[in-house]
């Protein structure tokens, strides 16, 4: 592993060095602590290689640790930040009042935690994606609080951080680090989500070149009220290589006393009320050339970054809600007594509690995981992963929140309890930064064009005929049928994962080849016109997002063993349990991808979805109409 | 035995059917001696026919008339009733032909005999004449028509009757009478099958296609996923709204009235001004503003659109089709989605097995930006709506326009009142017809 690790290091360096000729802050990004956001992608990567079969055990086992001075120093900021959270902030009042009260913003500014991944230089807490992460499972105690947070530093000032000049980090990054200045990421237009295209900002250069001129509206602008200052992508003008001239998006640091800036009224949401929604609006707001963040013109790789790079702390967000409501669920149902029992001996409320443990470990596995990873020296490129703990985390609150209040029936339906509150926040985490059902066409897309590029050569000989393709490709198959024991190395001599989970790590093994096979008959039989099946993609992503997942808490629990951490036996059933779990469910959706699948219902829910949307209505009458 | 009744019963038919039919027929011509002489031997023939397999019970329900002179008596009602079948609707219809007079006529027919002589034959007379008072879409009549066959007296009563046609001519004037509201899609309700049990009994023909009709009636209702309103509205500005959705078929197609019918009286005379109305959805226009502005737009039409017994006219704007060389795919933007590649970067095609679309012959038709209706298709009225829609689509200030309007199927219209200036606009169209077509030509030959 450390061998592996110096690899990288030295792959890293010297793919800095290349940089430096041609970029401004390569060089410098490599030689920084490992804390630093990187940009570049580097090759390997876990996820991707799934698609072709195959695990990378060297990418996530072991598990990812910190060192202890990092340790140390984390439990000396966590410690305070809880504190903070449970004494002063008063979650019902904001929720109640839709607003943050001044003072607790001015606590969260005194935390540093407006700036918890700005370098240390720029007066920032400098710290890594690891670090980030168990940060943000106390701040997601508060949704409000934790969007504005994350709108603020997750997407408002990243861009500054991953593609700012030099002078733009000095100038704006300390007051940023410090809440003097609150960020906000301004991308979404009323006509358009994902759509680049339809972007319809447009900034135009002043006769002197030295200024911008912003003009259009942007929505659903996180902190937009408030902040002074904003990452804005708008349409400019660019001569294009061929000497076309081209409309391409850039990305502009927007102070507010620039002027022309308009702020609409707040939103009125269903959950996280306390966080600031609003319209902004630029007429004619002027925005100094030297505000340009990278190159103008290459707004779109900014945005995409900034949008990747923000993901992945929601997983950690996410168990720490979870591991929250557990405890006070549990207490209610260790206290709450019916026909003589406490709820808790009742199967029905325990099994709720399992599926909350159980989500929150799995969470809380990849979330570090995929943290872990993007720490490492080089330039990883954790995006795909970053995506699948989002979704994953996501779901899987949305879930647990709701068995939690299950849990109370009635009470929990009420204002008297926090529940319905988590219950509102939590569903924002379905939709924002990426909606799932985008996110898991990212996830397989990304993958498919992964693995299409590798395959195709395969796949045209076959195609064409060949009888040595064909025959090797018969063979695996028939050796499936057989049930040919798979074997990708995480058992066994060479093994990383610890026997007491091997099972579970056979079932991994067993379904990432059975994945392999399955993305290749897809690819085989969709080509490049997969893109249109979203359905076969939307599998294809929960598949992954299910390998991920068991690959994440083999990892961890295997760890856990090993170094004898307390209640290991714990994570080991977990692990089991949820291994199993997902294993039957992939092969399910495994089935239901193969050719003429009975499992497969594609065509007769594309056939109801058009029925209805032709009337966009339900269609049947109603179970009391008559013909005579 | 079984031999035996059948020649009876196919004598009697036989008999009957030729006699029946004179007498409708030639009722009224007929003397009333030749009348009175046919009807007698129906009547002896089916009364033979009834003392063979009649019940006990039969003679209760139906006594056969022994008395001479009672039947004698007899003989005149039905002699007079006989002439009037038909005779009796003409005179009323003389009158009016309402459903109030023919529903008369019936009780008229039912309260005269107690014994409803020549019920058949008046309601084979009836049922000729519901069209003519409008009344043949009406249940409530058809029940009534029903009602005047005598109950309980064709029911078979035992296992040999029910085996063999009890009554055939009764039972075929009642298939006849369901036959008809089959026709004009009229559905019978509980009361027409209670009537047709009391009548002929449960399982007799009538019945049978009572059941049928109520097999396949509901079944059909719906089948029509496109159903025009029964009654279609006499505003024609709403007539027009309700055809122009009817064939735009875009839930998000936006109809506009661009002129409401009026009169305008003025110095110089009356004058009517048609209704313009058009529909257009936002896809059209977008079309339309993507239009070539050098290539012109037509004004087409009329063409009919028939709905239940009204035809209407409608006139659409539309283009030609792209030649080839025009037409640009927009190329692929890598940067055009911020979150997921909306095209691989593959050179794999889809697999032919997994190739389900089906290979169509595609004509290309060119787009269709508008449609309107009117009830003056000339260029004056059809500019109007031209320019209404220059409101909302600018291009069409910079398209030029042509009119290509045919006079020919006008005429048919029943709703237009073809007034005195009729002729001369249908005249005034065909010149500038040709003059569209000479101007479409050159601009061709300026573009080829």
């Amino acid at each position: 592993m450390n061998i592996n690790r110096l690899i990288a290091l030295s792959r890293s360096v010297k793919y800095g060095e290349i940089l430096t000729s041609n970029a401004r802050h390569a060089a410098k990004e490599v030689t920084l602590p490992h804390r630093t956001i990187r940009t570049h992608a580097r090759d390997l990567a876990y996820a991707k290689d799934l698609f072709l079969g195959k695990v990378n055990k060297a990418e996530c086992f072991p598990y990812p640790e910190i060192r202890n001075e990092e340790l140390e120093e984390i439990n000396s900021f966590v410690a305070p930040v809880e504190k903070f959270f449970t004494e002063e902030v008063d979650s019902k009042r904001i929720d109640h009042e839709a607003k943050i009260p001044p003072e607790t913003l001015n606590g969260l500014k005194e935390l540093g935690l407006f700036g918890i991944q700005v370098p240390e230089e720029y007066g920032g807490l400098g710290l890594s994606n690891t670090m980030y992460a168990r940060l943000g499972e106390i701040i997601s105690l508060d949704g409000s609080i934790a969007v504005t947070l994350a709108a603020h530093q997750a997407i408002g000032l990243k861009g500054i951080l991953i593609a700012g000049s030099e002078e733009q980090k000095a100038k704006y990054l300390p007051k940023l680090a410090s809440g003097e200045h609150v960020a906000a990421f301004c991308l979404t237009e009323p006509g358009s989500g994902s759509d680049a295209a339809s972007i319809q900002t447009k900034a135009t250069l002043s006769e002197d070149r030295k200024t911008y001129l912003l003009n259009g509206s942007k929505i659903w602008i996180s902190n937009g009220g408030f902040a002074d200052l904003m990452t804005v992508f708008a349409r400019t003008e660019v001569v294009g290589e061929d000497g076309v001239k081209k409309d391409k998006i850039t990305a502009f640091i927007v102070e507010r006393a620039f002027g022309g800036i308009i702020s609409g009224k707040p939103e009125d949401k269903l959950g996280i009320r306390g966080s600031n929604t609003c319209e902004v609006s630029f007429d004619n707001c002027p925005v100094p050339v030297e505000n340009v963040i990278g190159e103008v013109g290459g707004g779109f790789k900014v945005a995409m970054n900034i949008l990747n790079s923000g993901r992945f702390s929601m997983g950690s967000a996410g168990s720490g809600m979870i591991k929250k409501l557990i405890e006070m669920t549990a207490e209610y149902a260790g206290s709450r007594k019916q026909f003589g029992k406490n709820l808790s001996e009742f199967g029905m409320i325990q099994e709720k509690f399992a599926v909350m443990a159980q989500n929150a470990f799995v969470m809380e596995s990849m979330a570090y995981l995929t943290a872990g990873m993007m720490d490492r020296p080089g330039v990883p490129d954790c995006s795909l992963e970053a995506a699948m703990v989002k979704v994953f985390s996501s779901e899987g609150g949305w879930i647990c929140v709701s068995e939690a209040l299950q849990v109370l029936g009635g009470l929990g339906y009420t204002k008297n309890y926090p529940y319905e509150r988590y219950l509102r926040d939590c569903r924002i985490l379905l939709i924002f930064e990426g909606t799932n059902e985008i996110l898991r066409m990212y996830i397989a897309l990304t993958g498919m064009q992964y693995a299409g590029k590798i395959l195709t050569g395969k796949i045209k000989e076959m195609k064409k005929g060949n009888v040595g393709v064909a025959l090797e490709m018969l063979g695996r198959k028939l050796g499936d049928a057989l049930g040919r024991k798979v074997d990708l190395g995480l058992t066994g001599m060479d093994g990383v994962v610890h026997p007491s989970l091997a099972d579970s790590a056979k079932k991994l093994e067993q379904n990432v080849a059975h994945f392999g096979s399955t993305v290749e008959n897809l690819l085989y039989r969709y080509g490049k016109t997969i893109v249109e099946e979203q359905l076969i993609l939307k599998r294809v992503a929960d598949v992954l997002i299910n390998l991920y997942a068991m690959t994440a808490v083999l990892s961890r629990s295997s760890r856990s063993i090993s170094i004898g951490l307390r209640n290991h036996d714990h994570e080991v059933l977990l692990a089991n349990t949820f291994c199993t779990d997902a294993f039957f469910k992939n092969n399910y959706w495994i089935t239901q991808l193969q050719k003429n699948s009975p499992e497969n219902q594609d065509e007769n829910i594309k056939k109801i979805a058009r029925e209805v949307l032709e009337k966009r209505a339900y269609v049947c009458s109603h179970p009391l109409d008559r013909t005579f | 035995m079984n031999g035996a009744r059948c020649l009876l019963r196919l004598q009697s038919v036989g008999f009957l059917a030729p006699s029946v039919r004179a007498a409708v027929q030639h009722a009224a011509l007929l003397q009333p001696a030749t009348a009175l002489s046919q009807i007698t031997v129906r009547n002896t023939c089916g009364q033979a026919l009834r003392r063979f397999h009649g019940s006990p019970g039969c003679y209760k329900s139906q006594p056969v008339p022994t008395d001479p002179g009672e039947e004698h008596e007899d003989r005149v009602k039905k002699d007079k009733s006989l002439i009037t079948h038909d005779d009796l609707f003409e005179r009323v219809a003389r009158e009016a032909k309402t459903k109030a007079t023919f529903n008369r006529v019936v009780d008229v027919f039912s309260k005269r005999d107690i014994r409803r002589r020549g019920h058949v034959e008046f309601i084979y007379a009836a049922l000729k004449k519901m069209p003519e008072f409008g009344v043949e879409r009406d249940l409530t009549v058809y029940n009534k028509l029903l009602d005047v066959f005598p109950k309980e007296v064709f029911v078979p009563r035992n296992f040999i009757q029910r085996m063999f046609n009890h009554y055939p001519r009764q039972q075929e004037c009642g298939v006849h009478l369901l036959e008809q509201m089959e026709n004009y899609g009229i559905m019978p309700n509980v009361d027409s099958k209670v009537l047709i049990v009391q009548i002929f009994g449960d399982k007799s023909h009538p019945m049978r296609k009572y059941q049928r009709i109520m097999y396949w009636f509901p079944k059909f209702k719906h089948a029509n996923p496109f159903p025009v309103p029964v009654q279609l509205p006499e505003d024609p500005v709403d007539l027009a709204r309700l055809s122009l959705n009817r064939i735009a078929n875009d839930l998000d197609a936006k109809v506009t009235v661009y002129q409401m019918p009026c009169t305008d009286i003025s110095e110089s005379g009356e004058i009517t001004f048609p209704h313009v109305v058009g529909i257009q959805s936002p896809d059209q226009m977008e079309l339309l503003a993507k239009h070539n502005p050098n290539r012109p737009v037509f004004v087409e039409g009329p063409f009919p659109l028939w709905l239940r017994k009204i035809c209407v006219y409608y006139y659409i704007l539309r283009a030609d089709p792209l030649p080839p060389e025009e037409k640009v795919e927009e190329p692929y933007d890598p940067e055009r989605c911020f979150d997921f590649p909306l095209q691989l970067d593959l050179d794999l095609d889809r697999d032919m097995g997994d190739d389900d679309s089906f290979d169509v012959e595609d004509v290309d038709e060119g787009p269709v930006f508008a449609m309107c209706m009117t009830s003056q298709g000339d260029q004056a009225t059809l500019n109007q709506w031209i320019s209404g829609l220059q409101e909302t689509n600018p291009i069409l200030g910079r398209v030029p326009t042509l009119f290509r309007l045919e006079a020919g199927p006008r005429e048919l219209q029943g709703v237009a009142d073809p007034g005195p200036g009729y002729r001369e606009e249908g005249e005034e169209e065909v010149e500038t017809d040709i003059v569209v077509e000479e101007e479409h030509q050159r601009s061709q030959g300026v573009k080829q």
